[in-house]
Parts: C-alpha cells; structure tokens; sequence
C-alpha cells in the first residue's frame, strides 16, 4: 500500500445561506498525514466528505494521484473513511464489519474472513472478531471502523474526528496507535479534528481552516511558533496579546525591547502576541504584578497575572514551582528574549490578555 | 424501494447545473420520488374517504338534501345522556384507580425495589397479550360461579354491588387491568425523564419526609406524563365495547351499536361525533408531550 | 440502614398494584383454566377438543387467517407509508401523519365499523355514488372486514416503523458506500436487516390487533364471517347447547395460547431492535 497525493482544488460548497467552502485549495502530498484543524462550521469536515463523495461541491475539483474523482460516485472511490462514531453496522459482528467491502465485492467467505482477521490483528483487536458493535467500548469500535476503512487497501484514509467521543486516556493512546499505523503503511491520511492538541501530536502539517478557506498549512513547530494570521495564533494554544510600541524592527513591550518576527502593522501601537511559556514570572514583594488565579495542571501551572497598568497576562510555570505563586504573590514578569509576532490592535481599550474563558 | 434511486442519478442532476444548488437541508441531493407521491396520495385517500362519506351519510337528508338533523337527534336519543355519563364516569372512576396504584408502584421500583421490575413489566403486559374478550369470559364465569359458591358469605354481597348497573365498579376493575400497559408505561416513561433518585435524594437531604416527597416532589415533575397517561385511560374507557356487551351494561359505545338498528343516521352521526373527541383528547395529549419535551 | 429501610417500603409501594393484578387478572385467568378442564363437574379435556372441531375450528382459523392477512398487509403499507414520511423534506407532514397515525391507530371499536358502512355498506355514501352495488359489492365479508381492519392497523404500523426508520443512522449507509456497496446492497446487508425486527415486531403487533377485535367484526359483520371473537360472545350469551358453557372457555384459552405464540416472537425481536437502534 502507498499514498495517493491528494489535490483541492478551489472547492466551493453552499449550503442555502451558510458558505461551508469557499475556494478551498490544498495539496496532501503522498503518506502525509495532514490534519485539517479549525473552528466547528470552518468547513473541515465538508471538504473530507467532497473527498469521500458524499458530497459534491459547488466548484472546483477534487484530484487524487492527479485525476479527477470530483463526480465518481462515492462507492467507487479509493479512499476508506472512519466516522465520528456509531458507524459500525449494529447487524453485522466486528468480522463482518471489517469484511463488508470484501463481501460486496463478491469475495469468498474464507478469504473475507482471512483478511478481516488480519486487519483486526493489525488494529490490536484479534480476538473481538465475533462480537457486535454493542459488545464492544467506544475505543474498540472506533478501531474496528479504522480496520474496516483499510480492508479494501485504500490509498487514501480519511478520518472525521474519530476520537472525539471517546474518553481522555483512550483518545490518546488510540491517536498514537493510528499515527504509527499510518506511518506503517505509508497511506496519505487526512484528518478532520477541532482539537488542536490532537493535531499538532499527530500530523505531518496542520491546515487550519477558517470559514471555508485555508488559513495557513504547515508543520506543527511552524505553526505553534510561526502563526501566520492572528487567527491561527489564538486558535492553536493560548496566546497573549500585551500592548507594545514598535520603533523600526523592534518593539517595546512590558519594559523591554525585543526584535520583532514578520511583518508590523503600520500603526506604531500594536499587540504583541506571546505564549504563557514566553513569559517569566519571578516572585518579587516588589514586583508590580498580582498572581490572580492559579491552575495547577501537573507538569505545569498556568498563572493569571494582573499586572500594574490593569492588563492581564497568563504565564506558565512548572509544576513543581507553583507552590511559589499561590494567589495574591506579589511577582515580576518579563519576557523570554526572542522575536515575537505583533499585530495590529483590534481597538482601543479591548487589548488585555486574550484568554478564551476556559484556559484559566 | 423506489427510494433508492441508483446513485448514478445524483450525479446527472448535479451535473446538469452545476454551481446554482438550491438551500438543501441535508447533504445529500433530492431526487424526485414519484412513488413517495404515490404512496401518500393512496394513503389520504384511503383514510379521508371514509371520514368525509361518513359525514356526507349524516348531512344527507333523503330528498332534502343537507341537513345537521341527525347531530341534533343525538342529543335528544333515548338513553344517550345516561350512556355518555356511565362512560365519564366510569372513566374518571378508572383513572383515579389506575393512578392510585401505578404511580407509587414505578416510584418504588425505580428508587427502591429494582427487582420488582420485571414482576411489574410481566403483570403489565400480560393485559396486552390476553385478548379483552377472553378477559370477560373470565370475568363473566366468576361472576356466575360467585354466587353458587358464595352464597352464604359475604362475598355474595361484595359480588351484586359490583355488578350494580347504575354504577358497575366490575367495569372499572377489569378496565383499570387493560389500561395497565398504558399507563405503567407513560408513568415509567415520565420518571425517566426526571432523574428521581436525584430530586428524591436532595428532597430527603434537605428534610423532607417520604409522603412529601412523594406529593410535592414526583408529583408536579410527572404532571404531563400522568396527564397521558389519565388521557389515555379516558380513550380506552370511552371506546371500550367487548367487556361491557358481555357484561351487559349500557355504556356510550353499547348504546351506540343499540341505536344503530332503528337509526343508523344518527348511529353513524354518533360515531363521527366519537371520533371528533378522539381526536381532540389525543391531539391535546400530544401537544402537551410536545410541551414538555420542547420544555426539558 | 437507610437503604435498606427504604428498599422495604418500596415493596410495599408496588403491594397493592401486585394484589390488584393478582385479584382482578389473575383470579379471571384462573378460572378460564379451571373452567376449559371441567365438564360437569369433573375433570375432562371434552371442551378444548370441542373448541377444536366443527365451526369452532372454522372460526379459529377464520381469526387466524384475517388477522396474517392484516398484519403482512398492513405491515407492509404501514413501512411503504412510514418511509415516504421519513425520506420527506415538509416537517409537518411528517407530525401530520405521526399524529393522525395515533389518533386512527386508536380508532376501533364500534364507531370504525359505522364509518365504514356508511361508506361502503349497501347504502354507503360511495356505494350509492359509484353504483358499485350493482358490480356485486358487499363489504361484509372476509375482504371486507380486512379493508376495515387496515384502518386501524397501518397507522399502528407507521407509528411502531418511524422510530426504527428513524434509527438507521446516515453514517452506515455513508460506511456502506465508502466500502463499496451500491445501494441496493446497502440495503440487503445493513437496512433491511437492521430494520427487520422491527418491522416484524410491527406485524406482530397488527397481528394481535386484529386477533382480538371483536366490536367492529360484531358491528360490521355479525357472524357471517366466522370469527373466534364472535364465536366466544355468542356462547358467553348463552348461545349454546345446555352443559357446552365451558366452551367459551376453551375457546378463550385456544385464543390466550395463539396470542402468547405470536408475542414469545414479539419480546425477543422488540429488545434486539432497541439494542441496534439505540
């Protein structure tokens, strides 16, 4: 089994007045494996399924290995696809399931079972094979549709935000068995996913999608380090907007002058946008900073630090440090030199620390 | 099926206008289905004729053409008040019953006595498996045996008021059995909805006594479920015909069927007129399941 | 200690439901039995091999036939009719049909078998429009006692299909298409046989209707067609030879074993469904 390369091509797909593709281009190149990341409704899921066939779009053209599949009916494409859950065939047994391609196309049972077999070995399920679906747990069933999708030796797979409904400890250990069988087969996989952590630990490059359109695609240290819009700084991890001065190449932020990365707005006032991680916190009685809120998260803890002129900044400290930072400590905070991304202030006023309500 | 028109069809009627998609509600596109027309034509044909030719039968006068006549005799007919008022009351009487032993029942089951439950789902389905009128020849052997045997005890007495005809509480007895299935299964339904282990708990938490719990806490939060429950018990009571012709006793459908023979006119404008209440007592109930539903 | 206490008063709340059913239900039930084994006054099993021979046997199987009929004709309209419901795009037809489907699901009895008559009885409304009296009509036979008893049970039908058609979830004929399968092949693997049970369960529900129907057959056809239900209220009304009273009985219970039958299917079927379609 190799990959295929995969091509968007300009895909366009209304539904009544919502826009869910609007000009999607992207290219997957042969045993990639991609994550198309983004907000619900930015139309990650729309595109999987223009790919799948189960949906057509408006405009534009799906290519696989450089021909177009865009109007081949979905039973006749080469790409296996796992759904979100409860996909599996609630009449038929994890054997049966897996062998469903192989029956229609008329294989014989003994090799049907052969192959089923095989795949469930491979997905570490070798003996579920005479239970039904509502035999086996979530993160069972979940493997046995990854099995089903590669019985027919795709050379596309496709996964539609597989591990969501599963619980924490499973989703992670079944996202680092995929990857690994993934990399075992060298089969080009898309995978549709609103969970930013999921994305960065498991692809090759991140596309992050915003209303129907590709925001930036890159590996996932580029794009944690080097968001290419503000969009894609705030969505993928937690990401502090502090008012600055830019002067030339540099900018002033918190007292301190540090080289700015990328383009500057033409406004001399801009946020300058920085990870918890990049910012310092030292316990200081006379430091102009107030720890607000303390959430210890095992490795680490992540700060809410008030600061002297209102603003707010969050910092991470490690874990073990956090006993020094209970609530009400007094502390310094500074940042970590090193280039940082600034962009222009949305308004006057509006630029505190950014948090969306449920980092802290 | 005709529904599944070969994928291939889709794919023609994209093709031909392609990038002028109409507001689709789902993902995949519509085809035409002719057969679903069909089927649906057939249907209302099938189940409004009979509805309009029933009423036409009533309005249709020989030789004068419309008249409402037949809906006004009813309400003057020999016995139809009586009849009407038996069926109400041994409706009311039915529910009042059947509440008074389903509801502390399935509480108990739910909260305190899970084995029960399928002595209870057993006992309540059985009314649904044994056809009523095998019920009534039950029935009716023990009310002919009764007094052979019973003679002289007091029994005997139990069993004439039972059969008192201006009040038959045999009829509420038998009707609170078929109504069982019903109402044991909106009531368990209704506490499902609720979580009463939970309300019941912080109840008991913050001091409440059981019987308080029970009237102040379940109650109000099962009003729509006994609300079904009491409605359907009502439909059945008032269509009921098999126990209470065998039993003789001239409830609102028997005195139906008795009048048909002499006039069939005001039979059928009876019928129309059953129906009409039917309808509204149903659609009363399922409207307040939409509430609640739309309400939870 | 507290859950222990209130364990017991649980009991006792389903006490009296339990009495209740074991009095009213039970002590009837009883009877029935002890009645179909006695012939004056001794034990025989005379009036259950009487209840099988003769007209009785015609009429038990006159039930029989009508109510198959019925439930494999509205079983299978009712799911034609369900679909075409379901697959709509119009919301309210779809509560339209689901409500008008409870409210004729219900509408049996007596007033059913005057619509019907003064539809398509001897001076029925169409009858008389169409002349169809002179083409040899009669609605009251087997045939029509069956058009009758579709009335109320394919309503039955949709509503006991809708939920299941319901529950087929668009992910498995997605799962089926990316597999492979046309859609015809999604259906014989996946749909139909997911829906199986519950259609089946449906028909036997259909079934039971119309086994037990009594008013709209004693309204609408007296005893021309041979029925077990009429047959049993005919001789519970005293309309047989002196000392054959007890074969209303036998008759009963034949009904009660018949009825069981089709529901040992029903339960089985009915759970297996609620576990796929969950």
């Amino acid at each position: 089994m190799n990959g295929a390369r995969v091509e968007f091509r300009g895909l366009r797909r209304r539904f009544g007045s919502t826009v869910a593709l609007d000009g999607l281009d992207l290219t997957v190149e042969p045993g990639e494996l991609i994550a198309l990341l983004g907000p619900s409704g930015c139309g990650k899921t729309t595109a999987l399924r223009c790919l799948a066939g189960f949906e057509q779009p408006d405009e534009g053209e799906v290519l696989v290995d450089g021909a177009d599949i865009t109007r081949v009916p979905a039973n006749r494409r080469d790409a296996g696809m796992v759904f979100q859950s409860y996909s599996l065939f609630p009449n038929l047994n994890a054997r049966d399931n897996v062998g469903f391609g192989l029956r229609v196309r008329k294989a014989p049972a003994a090799k049907r079972h052969a192959r089923a077999q095989e795949l469930l070995e491979l997905v570490g399920l070798p003996s579920v094979g005479d239970r039904y679906p509502h035999q086996l747990s979530g993160g069972q069933q979940q493997r046995v549709a990854l099995a089903r999708a590669l019985a027919l030796e795709p050379r596309v797979l496709l996964l539609d935000e597989p591990l969501s409904a599963l619980d924490a400890k499973v989703r992670v250990t079944l996202r680092e068995e995929i990857r690994r069988l993934q990399l075992s087969l060298g089969i080009t996989t898309i995978f549709v996913t609103h969970d930013q952590e999921e994305a960065l630990s498991m692809a090759d490059r991140v596309a992050v999608l915003r209303e129907g359109r590709l925001e930036q695609v890159a590996d996932p240290a580029t794009l944690y380090d080097r968001p290419a819009t503000p969009f894609v700084a705030e969505f993928v991890g937690a990401m502090n907007h502090l008012p600055g001065l830019v002067s030339g190449d540099r900018v002033t932020v918190l007292g301190q002058t540090l080289p700015v990365e990328g383009p500057s707005p033409d406004a001399a006032r801009v946020d300058v946008l920085v990870r918890p991680e990049a910012v310092l916190v030292t316990p200081d009685g006379e430091g102009d900073g107030i720890v607000m809120v303390s959430s210890f998260r095992g490795s680490t803890a992540r700060l809410r630090v008030r600061l002297g002129d209102g603003n707010e900044v969050l910092a991470d400290v490690p874990g073990h440090d956090s006993a020094r930072f209970a609530p009400g400590t007094a502390v310094r905070v500074g940042l970590v030199e090193r280039p940082v991304l600034v962009s222009a202030r949305p308004e006057a006023g509006a630029a505190a620390a950014v948090p969306e309500p449920d980092v802290v | 099926m005709a529904s599944l028109t070969p994928q291939v069809s889709t794919q023609v009627t994209t093709q031909v206008t392609p990038g002028t998609v109409p507001a689709r509600g789902g993902g995949r596109p519509r085809r035409p289905r002719v057969w679903r027309g069909v089927v649906l034509l057939l249907a209302a044909v099938y189940f409004l004729v009979p509805l309009i030719a029933s009423f036409v039968f009533t309005v249709k006068a020989p030789g004068r053409g419309f008249s409402l006549d037949a809906y006004g005799q009813i309400f003057s007919a020999e016995g139809f008040g009586g009849s009407l008022l038996l069926s109400l009351g041994l409706g009311l009487a039915t529910i009042a019953l059947v509440l008074l032993l389903t509801l502390p029942a399935v509480v108990a089951v739910r909260l305190g006595a899970p084995r029960l439950r399928p002595v209870l789902e057993v006992v309540c389905t059985l009314p649904l498996v044994v056809p009523p009128i095998t019920f009534v020849a039950g029935i009716s052997t023990v009310l002919r045996w009764g007094p052979d045997y019973l003679a002289s005890t007091p029994f005997y007495q139990t069993i004439i008021a039972l059969q008192n005809p201006g009040f038959p509480v045999v009829l509420v007895l038998a009707y609170v059995v078929l109504a069982l299935p019903f109402a044991y299964r909106s009531l368990d339904a209704g506490l499902g909805a609720i979580d009463v282990r939970t309300l019941t708990e912080a109840a008991r938490n913050l001091g409440a006594s059981w019987p308080h719990v029970l009237l102040r806490v379940i109650i109000p939060n099962m009003r729509s479920a006994m609300a079904s429950a009491s409605f359907l018990t009502l439909a059945l009571v008032l269509g009921e015909f098999t126990i209470a012709r065998l039993l003789s006793f001239e409830t609102f459908p028997n005195w139906i069927y008795r009048i048909s023979g002499s006039q069939a006119q005001v039979s059928v404008a009876v019928s129309v007129f059953s129906l009409l209440i039917t309808w509204l007592l149903l659609l009363a109930l399922s409207s307040a399941g939409a509430r609640q539903r739309s309400g939870s | 200690m507290r859950d222990s206490r209130t364990r017991s008063k649980g009991r006792w709340a389903a006490a009296p439901l339990l009495v209740f059913a074991v009095i009213v239900f039970g002590v009837p039930m009883l009877v029935l039995l002890g009645g179909t084994f006695t012939k004056e006054g001794t034990l025989s099993t005379a009036n259950l091999t009487e209840s099988l021979q003769g007209a009785y046997l015609t009429a038990l199987v006159g039930s029989v036939k009508i109510s198959a009929l019925v439930a494999v004709l509205g079983g299978v309209l009712g799911t034609f009719l369900a679909q075409a419901v379901v697959t709509s795009r119009f919301r309210a037809l779809r509560e339209a049909v689901l409500t008008a489907s409870g409210v004729l699901a219900n509408f049996g009895g007596v007033p059913l078998a005057f619509a019907w008559i003064a539809t398509l009885g001897n001076s029925g409304v169409v009858t008389t429009t169409l002349g169809l009296g002179q083409h040899g009509w009669n609605l009251y036979n087997f045939w029509g006692l069956t058009l009758v008893y579709l009335y109320f049970s394919i309503p039955l039908q949709v509503l006991t299909v809708v939920p299941a058609l319901d529950g087929l979830r668009p992910q498995w004929r997605e799962a089926a298409q990316n597999n492979g399968a046309s859609t015809w092949q999604f259906w014989r693997y996946v749909g139909i046989p997911v829906l199986t049970p519950a259609l089946l369960g449906g028909v036997v529900l259909l079934f039971g209707g119309a086994f037990s129907a009594y008013a709209t057959a004693q309204a609408m056809v007296g005893s021309t067609v041979p029925l077990v239900t009429l047959k049993i209220a005919d001789a519970l009304t005293g309309n047989v030879l002196i000392g054959h009273e007890n074969v209303a009985l036998a008759l009963s219970l034949d009904m009660i074993v018949v009825a069981g039958l089709v529901m040992a299917v029903y339960l089985p079927l009915q759970r297996r469904s609620a576990r796929w379609l969950r």
